[in-house]
């Protein structure tokens, strides 16, 4: 039995969704009618746009890069800035009204899910016809307009859904890939993103049917087992299932931050470190695993980028050990130059259940653990800002950094995987 | 009818049901002294979830200035405010 897959979209979510809602309480502008973004807060450096509005992208303006540029670009841009709450307030209704008709339902990130209608030809007769209620009763409901994808995989479905916009109903199934898929440029294709699009061109393969032609041995020569992934996928060869939560087995975790200034002493550095520490190790004990292997990433003014990693001995989920050895690592590979984005990860996870301690380590695991559990649960009952260091007091920066906007703890974010 | 969207202050009526009905409000548009509407009848009540954000929304009208008048207030439930929405 063939599977029906949606792939639904909301258009320029962040942009639209603010748009409704300042349609609602009285505004006379419609945001998706103008030149207009959504854009960072610059005054704390995280001034890029987020989200465009059609009328916008005539501008040339593209999805992050600086309100500085977008601006020269269109003089009369009009930014506004995002509003978290709102939009998971957004993606909850619309989640609502999807919930109506199928339960199968991968929410993929906040403005899109994936709705699975296989064996339900008796419920929905038409699923073309079920796609354009959808649609309608989104727009009529909720304000705003969404593009859905119809194919019998996840892949295809996403495909179809990005072909034109906005407010349209697409489909794409295998019989219809060789006139639809395989003109569109291979940067269209899920998986080909800026680092592996450079390496396709070098092979010739511009356009999606390119390389779906290719010689798959030459692919996997060049791009080892993502070649073999991107060629499925450029043949409409995908078989995962609509998962209900987007949670795979986790193979590493890693905070970042822009800092709202240039970092120019160790002492200040060390502060942000402890801070994406504390987040990284609550995160790591959340998911009851220890880590192997810390890494550090630091950005400087300049933007230029270089990270170093160390394997420890021992596995650990301790925020002052994590803490140690980013600082450590931060000593040895930092060369002076003023910070601009500084990033913690830890990866190679084992269990948490059993310590293995070390004959030559005089660190006191069990006291240790005792405080991290006590601050952990404090956090989880009263919120991230029940406890903080003292040095975080008066030092302007965030006691547990990294993330999305303050409060925004269950946000979904589109993930690699479909 | 012309959307002003200005927030007002509402004396309003909550059944043991939880329905609400608004009876009369104030509001000051610009430095005109403070004017007091009392609603003489709801029309029609509906709510809406643009962007997912619930307001239920009166079609009202009254009587003000010695002519009647029809206009629409909205609540919105998350914040508890009510505006006058278009008059």
């Amino acid at each position: 039995m063939s599977r029906l897959i949606f792939h639904i979209d909301a258009n320029s979510a962040y942009l639209s969704w603010e748009a409704a809602y300042r349609l609602q309480r009285g505004d006379k502008l419609d945001l998706r009618t103008v030149a207009s973004v959504v854009g960072g807060d610059e005054e704390s450096r995280h001034g890029i746009v987020l989200t465009k509005s059609i009328p916008a992208k005539k501008f040339d303006i593209h999805t992050g890069e600086t309100l500085y540029s977008a601006r020269a670009k269109c003089p009369g841009l009009v930014i506004v800035p995002p509003r978290y709450s709102l939009y998971m307030k957004c993606s909850d209704a619309m989640h609502q009204i999807f919930l109506e008709y199928t339960p199968n339902i991968q929410r993929f990130s906040v403005d899109e899910s994936f709705l699975d209608f296989s064996n339900m030809q008796h419920l929905y007769p038409d699923y073309l016809e079920l796609a354009q209620i959808i649609k309608e009763r989104i727009k009529n409901e909720l304000g705003f307009t969404v593009n859905i994808g119809i194919s019998c995989n996840k892949l295809l479905a996403k495909v179809a859904s990005d072909f034109t916009k906005p407010d349209r109903v697409h489909t794409l199934f295998p019989s219809e890939i060789k006139q639809k898929m395989w003109p569109l440029p291979v940067e269209d294709l899920f998986m080909v993103g800026r680092a592996t699009a450079p390496k396709l061109h070098n092979l010739n393969i511009n356009t999606i049917g390119e390389l779906a032609n290719y010689n798959l041995d030459i692919l996997k020569n060049k791009l080892k087992s993502q070649g073999q992934v991107i060629w499925n996928y450029a043949n409409g060869i995908e078989f995962s299932e609509v998962r209900k939560s987007n949670y795979i087995k986790m193979k590493g975790i890693g905070n970042s931050t822009t800092i709202a200034f240039d970092v120019e002493d160790k002492g200040t550095a060390h502060t942000v470190i402890l801070s994406l520490c504390e987040t990284v190790a609550m995160r790591l004990r959340d998911s009851r695993n220890c880590c192997t292997v810390i890494s550090i990433s630091i950005r400087g003014s300049d933007l230029i980028f270089y990270s170093r990693q160390k394997k420890l001995v021992v596995a650990t989920d301790s925020t002052r050990k994590i803490y140690e050895i980013a600082c450590y690592l931060f000593d040895n590979v930092w060369k002076g130059n003023p910070i601009r984005h500084l990033g913690v990860h830890i990866t190679d996870f084992c269990s948490n259940e059993f310590y293995q301690s070390s004959l030559l380590d005089n660190f006191d695991y069990e006291k240790d653990k005792r405080i991290n559990d006590t601050v952990d649960k404090i956090r989880l009952k009263y919120g991230s800002k029940a406890v903080v260091r003292s040095c975080f007091i008066h030092s302007g920066l965030n006691s547990m950094c990294g993330g999305m906007a303050d409060g925004e703890e269950d946000y979904p974010l589109m993930s690699a995987m479909l | 009818m012309k959307i002003l969207a200005l927030p007002i202050e509402m004396v309003s009526y909550t059944d043991n049901k939880g329905v609400i009905k608004p009876i009369r409000f104030r509001l000051q548009i610009n430095d005109e002294p403070m004017q007091v509407i009392r609603i003489d009848k709801i029309i029609e009540t509906c709510s809406e979830k643009l962007a997912g954000n619930i307001m239920i929304v009166y079609k009202c009208q009254s009587v003000i200035d010695a002519e009647e008048r029809l206009y629409e207030v909205k609540y919105e439930l998350s914040s508890c405010r009510w505006i006058l929405f278009k008059m």
